[in-house]
């Protein structure tokens, strides 16, 4: 066999066994969690490379290099799995740097990290500020984690004593012009549904590059005619806006009649109807 | 226009918005919107019924107002 010839057999073959490698170590070792996979990670490489290249090496040696130095991540992994220690040991612990609003040097000064280190990882994490920071603790993956003090966290609907209706997450049901049943089934809607819906809409659907439906059976649009414009779906605000003008023609009927037992029944309809807005509209809000 | 026909006309919105209300309630994927907007529903059926009963003495009081 001629060189250049081994050299691309040696390379198909070793993408497909780092292919097949990677695909059984699975996501922690892409996102090397911890300091062994890192290592792991840079060797398997390494030995697909240089077995790939090096023609006067044995290419069964370099496959059996490989599994190994994955075996033994994977075994590592599982009893890992089972056991605090060991986990302790191979993945790492986290190094708190500030506790309480208040730097740890003796940890910086264990991790060899400078004052300079420990402001850019927080200005990664956009804090400018040390004293902003209440807690933050160095990931074994050396990120820096950081909670900031409660009155610079960003402000949340609970903060507001707000009252915010949760939502599912939308389904894609089309991609590039074609209908995805799958995600379709999961919500429950036919291809006639949907075909309604974008009747409804105007468009047919070899326009739709991408469509969705959210978590009140809404479907969006995204057209490849960008000239187009869409109506973004007007039910609900539509229905809250009618709910409010008959309780204002309730009010208004209260006021005009001249029977007391009219006026009443009118007025505690009002009301009941005001209660029920209150609570419907930030459903309704959209 | 009298306020027959306006009420009429309420009691008319109001029972297409207890329909809306119903078609939504039945196509929200969430439990507790779904609840919200049913018992909101089930609000606006009992004003219905209790206009109709209004309409309906009106249209004893003052038999002109009959119709619909």
């Amino acid at each position: 066999m001629p060189g250049w010839l081994d050299i691309a057999v040696r390379s198909i073959i070793f993408v497909v066994v780092l292919f097949l490698i990677t695909k059984w170590l699975g996501k922690k070792q892409i996102s090397e969690l911890s300091f062994f996979e890192y290592v792991n990670g840079i060797t398997i490489g390494s030995i697909g490379a240089e077995v790939a290249m090096g023609l006067e090496r044995n290419i069964f040696h370099g496959i059996i290099g490989i599994v190994v130095f994955a075996a033994i991540p994977f075994l590592a992994g599982l009893l890992s799995l089972k056991n605090k220690k060991f986990r302790d040991l191979v993945e790492g612990k986290g190094s708190v740097f500030i506790k309480d609003g208040k730097i740890m040097e003796d940890n910086l000064k264990k991790e060899r990290y400078t004052t300079d280190e420990l402001l850019e990882l927080l200005r990664r994490k956009d804090v400018f500020q040390v004293a902003d920071v209440e807690f933050a603790v160095l990931e074994p993956t050396g990120d820096l984690s950081v909670m900031l003090k409660k009155e610079n966290q960003p402000l949340t609907a609970k903060d507001l004593n707000l009252i915010v209706p949760s939502v599912k997450e939308p389904q894609t049901v089309i991609m590039d012009g074609e209908v995805m049943d799958e995600p379709l089934a999961t919500i429950g809607r036919s291809r006639d549904w949907l075909h309604t819906e974008l009747e409804k809409l105007g468009v047919t659907i070899e326009n739709v590059f991408l469509g969705q439906v959210n978590s009140y059976g809404e479907l969006t649009v995204d057209l490849f005619d960008d000239k187009l414009q869409v109506a973004s779906p007007q039910e609900r605000p539509l229905i809250l806006s009618t709910l409010k003008k008959c309780q204002a023609d309730l009010e208004l009927f209260a006021l005009g009649t001249e029977s007391t037992e009219a006026k009443q029944m009118y007025t505690k309809n009002s009301e009941k109807l005001q209660e029920a807005i209150d609570k419907v509209s930030s459903i309704l809000k959209g | 226009m009298t306020i027959a026909s306006d009420l009429k006309q309420s009691l008319a919105s109001l029972k297409s918005m207890e329909a809306a209300l119903s078609t939504i309630a039945l196509r929200t994927e969430n439990i507790e919107s779904k609840r919200t907007l049913h018992e909101t529903m089930m609000v606006v059926h009992e004003v219905v019924t209790e206009l109709k009963n209004r309409v309906g003495e009106l249209e004893r009081e003052e038999f002109q107002y009959k119709g619909f």
